[in-house]
C-alpha cells in the first residue's frame, strides 16, 4: 500500500479496510442473519455495508480479504474493489448484491451462494440502473448469475460465472440483459448455467466469451444491432440461439460440439439482417439451423467463411427457410452436409454467387483448366439421404457397405436418381481460405504417429516370429 | 526320421491318459498355422488390399479435410470403418474356410490327426494361429494409415485406431469361427470357399439391404430393426465404432436414441456379448461335429 494511493482515495478508505479485515476474521464464525422478505425490513448491514453507507458518491472503497456474510444493495455511484479476492457469501439465499444506482463499478470478488428460488431469480448481481460496470469477478454456485434490467451503457467484463449443478430446468440464466442497450459484454467465462440471454437490448458487442454446459451459450430474443465476435461456445444444447432480432454480426467464433436434444451450433429463428462469417462450426448435432430466416427481404441471409465440419448435419432448412447466401464456406465431412426438414427443396436458397461457390468435401468432379473451380457443377442428390429424408429409421444404416450399394444404385439407375437437392455451379476445389483455423496440436499428431508405428511393430512381430524356421524342422512343418 | 516316428508311438501309447486340450499341443499348431498363413499367397495379398485401401482412404479424407483439424467421427473414421466391414469379414470368413478342407484335400488333416494330438486341438490351434495371422494383417494395415493420417496432420484420435484394431479382431474372430464351420462341414476347399463369400455376401449386403427393405415396407418397429441388425456381427462392429469414436449412437437416428435410452451405457455388454456369441458358437458346433465325423 504505497502513500500515493491513499491520496488518490478519499478519507474513508484506510477506515474501510480496517474494519474489513477486522470484521472478516469475525464474520467467519457468525451465523448469517435469515433473510427477511425484502424491502420490507432492511436487514442489519455488514461490514461492506457499513463502508458503503460511509462512503460519498464516486469513492472507490476498498475492502480486503475475508468471507463477509451479507447481501448489499448499492444506491450511490460508488467503485467498490475487492483487494485479494474477498468473498461475499449468500449463505444459500436470495440475491446477493443489488445495484440501484447508476455508475456502479464492481470488482475482483467471488460471490457465492444465492437462493435457489426461481420465482424471486435469486441472482449473484443484479443491476437496476444504466452505466454500471461489473468486471473480474467470480460468481459461484449461484442461481442467476449477473442480471441486468433497465440497465444500458452497461460492462460485463472478465468475470467467470459457474451456475449450480442442478437440472437444466432448475437452473437460471447466467447472464441476462433485459434492456441493457449498448451493454459491453467481455472476456467472460459462463458455465453450468440455463442460457446467456439479450432481451430486449440493442446494439450491444458480445466478444471473447466463453461458454460451456450450459443450455444456450448465448440467445437473442429481440435484440437488435448485436455483435458476436470471438466467442467460444461449446458442450452447450445450443451454441447461439438468433430469435426475432435483426441486424446481427457472427464473426469468428467457435461452436463445437453443441449436442443437446436440439444441438444447433447456431439456430436462426425468424432473424433478420445477419451477417455470419468466418466462424467454425464442428461436431454439433447441426451446424446451422435456420427457421424462417432471414425474416423479411432486405437484405439475403450471409453466410461467408464459415467452416462446417463433423456435424450430424451441416445446415438444416425448415421449409420457411429463403434468401439465404452461401459463398465460401467449407463443408467438411459432415455426416449430411444439407438437410431440408420435412418435403421441400432449397431453390429459394443460393450455395453460389458469380464465379463463387463453397467447398464441398464431397464433390466428386475435377478441376481440368486449373482455375480452382470444379468443372462440374455440385448437386447433392443421394439416394440414402433422400430416403433417410422420408425414412428417419434408416439412420441405423449409415457407414455401412449397403448404404455405399444404395447410393451406387442410384447413381447408376436414373429412373431412382432423386431431385437435387441444391446445386453449386461453381464449387471450389480447395477450402476457402478463412478467417479462422483451427490446427490440431503437434502432441496429438506425434500420438497418433507413435501408435501408428506401435501397430507396424506389433505386425512386423508378428511376421518375423512367424517367418523364423525353428532348428532342425523341415520348412513344410511336420508337427512335434 | 526313425527317431520321430519312435517319438509319435511312444505318444501313442499314453493318448487315453491324455487331458482333451492340451496348451502345449495348441500352441504348437497353432504357431505352425500362423507360420503357414503369413507364408500363404492370401495372406500377402489381403493385407496388400488392406493396407493399400486403407491408405487410400486416409490419404483422400486427409486431403479432403484441408487440413482443418477437426476430428469427430468424419470420413476418415467411418471410411476405415466401411473399409473394415468390406474387406475383414471377407479375409476371415475364406481364411477360416480354407483351412480345414484345404488341409483335407491335400492329405495334410490325415497325417496331422496321425500325430498325437486330438481333433479339438487341432481345430483350436488353427483357430489361434489363424487369428494370430489376422492381428497381424490388422495391425500392419490400420498402423500404416495411422503413420500416414499423422503426417498429412489429420487429427483422427490415436485411440480411435486402437479401437478400429480391437474391434476389427473381434469381428475377425466371430468371422473365422463361422468360416471354420463351413470348412468342417465342406467336402471341398473350392466348395468351402465359394460358400464363405457367399456367407460374405449375405453378412454385408443382403441382410442390410433386406433390413431397409423391410423398415420400408413392413413399418418395422424400431426396436424390432434395432434386435436384428445388432443380431448381424458387422452391425455390431459398426455400432460399437461409433459409440467408441464419440460416445454417441444417436447418430444413427432413432433406432440409435432408442439404443441409448435403453442400454445407456450397458450397451457396450450387449456388444461384447453378441460378438462373443459369434465368436464361440460356431466354433463350438465346428468342433462337435469334426469330433464326430470322419475326418478324411
Amino acid at each position: 500500500m504505497n502513500a500515493r494511493m491513499l491520496q488518490s482515495r478519499c478519507a474513508v478508505f484506510a477506515l474501510v479496510l480496517g474494519a474489513a479485515i477486522s470484521g472478516a476474521v469475525a464474520q467467519e464464525h457468525e451465523v448469517p442473519a435469515p433473510l427477511a422478505a425484502r424491502p420490507a425490513t432492511p436487514r442489519p448491514l455488514g461490514a461492506i455495508g457499513r463502508a458503503l453507507a460511509a462512503a460519498p458518491d464516486g469513492a472507490v472503497v476498498e475492502i480486503g480479504p475475508g468471507v463477509y456474510h451479507e447481501h448489499l444493495r448499492i444506491t450511490r455511484p460508488v467503485t467498490l474493489v475487492g483487494v485479494g479476492m474477498p468473498v461475499i457469501d449468500g449463505g444459500g439465499s436470495g440475491d446477493i448484491v443489488e445495484i440501484a444506482a447508476p455508475e456502479v463499478t464492481l470488482r475482483g470478488f467471488v460471490i457465492r451462494n444465492t437462493g435457489i428460488d426461481l420465482d424471486k431469480e435469486n441472482a449473484a448481481v443484479r443491476v437496476l440502473a444504466s452505466r454500471a460496470t461489473i468486471e473480474d469477478c467470480v460468481l459461484e454456485d449461484i442461481l442467476f448469475g449477473i442480471d441486468l434490467r433497465d440497465a444500458p451503457d452497461s460492462v460485463v467484463r472478465s468475470n467467470r460465472i459457474g451456475g449450480k449443478r442442478l437440472d437444466v430446468a432448475r437452473r437460471g440464466d447466467g447472464l441476462r440483459l433485459w434492456r441493457a442497450d449498448r451493454t459491453l459484454v467481455e472476456g467472460n467465462t459462463i458455465h453450468d448455467g440455463r442460457d446467456a440471454i439479450l432481451w430486449y437490448s440493442k446494439g450491444v458487442v458480445v466478444r471473447g466469451n466463453v461458454s460451456h454446459n450450459c443450455r444456450y451459450g448465448l440467445h437473442l430474443m429481440y435484440s437488435d444491432e448485436v455483435t458476436i465476435e470471438g466467442n467460444r461456445l461449446e458442450r452447450n444444447s445450443v451454441g447461439v440461439y438468433l430469435m426475432y432480432s435483426a441486424g446481427v454480426e457472427l464473426r469468428r467464433n467457435l461452436l463445437v460440439n453443441n449436442r443437446g436434444p436440439s444441438g444447433y451450433g447456431i439456430g436462426l429463428k425468424e432473424t433478420d439482417r445477419f451477417v455470419i462469417t468466418d466462424n467454425v462450426l464442428s461436431g454439433n448435432r447441426v451446424g446451422v439451423y435456420i427457421d424462417g430466416s432471414p425474416f423479411t427481404n432486405k437484405m439475403p441471409g450471409m453466410f461467408r467463411r464459415n467452416t462446417l465440419a463433423c456435424n450430424d448435419i451441416g445446415v438444416t432448412f425448415l421449409p420457411s427457410a429463403r434468401n439465404n447466401e452461401f459463398v465460401d464456406n467449407n463443408f467438411i465431412d459432415n455426416i449430411e452436409q444439407v438437410s431440408v426438414a420435412g418435403r421441400g427443396n432449397l431453390s429459394a436458397n443460393r450455395f453460389w454467387v458469380g464465379e463463387r461457390g463453397n467447398y464441398w468435401s464431397d464433390y466428386t468432379g475435377y478441376d481440368q483448366n486449373r482455375d480452382g473451380i470444379g468443372d462440374f457443377v455440385h448437386e447433392s442428390q443421394t439416394l440414402f439421404e433422400n430416403m433417410m429424408d422420408r425414412e428417419p429409421k434408416l439412420r441405423l444404416f449409415l457407414f455401412s457397405p449397403a448404404q455405399q450399394a444404395v447410393e451406387f444404385v442410384g447413381r447408376a439407375v436414373p429412373s431412382v436418381r432423386p431431385e437435387p437437392k441444391f446445386v453449386d455451379e461453381v464449387p471450389l476445389m480447395r477450402p476457402a481460405e478463412v478467417g479462422l483455423n483451427v490446427r490440431p496440436e503437434r502432441g496429438a499428431l506425434v500420438r497418433l504417429g507413435g501408435v501408428g508405428a506401435a501397430l507396424l511393430l506389433v505386425g512386423g512381430l508378428v511376421l518375423g516370429l512367424a517367418r523364423t524356421p525353428r532348428d532342425g524342422q523341415p520348412a513344410n512343418g511336420g508337427v512335434a | 526320421m526313425t527317431a520321430h516316428a519312435a517319438s509319435t508311438a511312444r505318444a501313442l501309447d499314453t493318448r487315453p491318459a491324455r487331458p482333451p486340450a492340451m496348451p502345449a499341443n495348441v500352441l504348437t499348431i497353432a504357431l505352425r498355422e500362423l507360420r503357414d498363413a503369413v507364408r500363404s499367397r492370401w495372406f500377402l495379398l489381403y493385407t496388400l488390399a488392406f493396407a493399400a485401401l486403407g491408405l487410400g482412404v486416409s490419404y483422400v479424407s486427409a486431403l479432403g479435410s484441408g487440413g482443418a483439424g477437426l476430428s469427430g467421427f468424419g470420413r476418415t473414421t467411418a471410411g476405415l470403418v466401411n473399409l473394415v466391414l468390406l474387406v475383414v469379414p471377407l479375409m476371415a470368413l475364406t481364411a477360416g474356410a480354407g483351412s480345414i478342407a484345404s488341409d483335407r484335400e491335400r492329405g495334410i488333416l490325415a497325417y496331422l490327426l496321425a500325430q498325437p494330438v486330438s481333433r479339438f486341438e487341432v481345430l483350436l490351434g488353427k483357430y489361434f494361429g489363424l487369428a494370430g495371422a489376422l492381428l497381424a494383417c490388422l495391425c500392419l494395415g490400420v498402423g500404416a494409415c495411422a503413420l500416414v493420417l499423422a503426417l498429412k496432420g489429420e487429427a483422427t484420435r490415436p485411440a480411435a485406431m486402437l479401437w478400429l484394431v480391437g474391434l476389427a479382431f473381434g469381428l475377425s474372430l466371430g468371422m473365422l469361427s463361422l468360416g471354420m464351420l463351413v470348412s468342417v462341414l465342406a467336402r471341398r476347399a473350392s466348395v468351402a470357399v465359394g460358400t464363405a463369400i457367399f456367407l460374405w455376401l449375405a453378412l454385408v449386403f443382403v441382410s442390410d439391404l433386406g433390413l431397409m427393405a423391410g423398415a420400408l415396407a413392413f413399418r418395422l418397429r424400431i426396436e424390432t430393426l434395432f434386435a436384428l441388425a445388432t443380431a448381424n456381427p458387422l452391425q455390431v462392429f459398426k455400432f460399437w465404432s461409433l459409440h467408441s469414436a464419440d460416445a454417441t449412437l444417436d447418430v444413427l437416428g432413432p433406432a440409435g436414441l432408442y439404443a441409448v435410452d435403453t442400454f445407456g451405457d450397458h450397451v457396450v455388454w450387449l456388444f461384447t456379448s453378441v460378438l462373443a456369441a459369434w465368436a464361440v458358437v460356431p466354433l463350438a458346433i465346428a468342433a462337435v461335429i469334426f469330433s464326430r465325423r470322419a475326418p478324411v
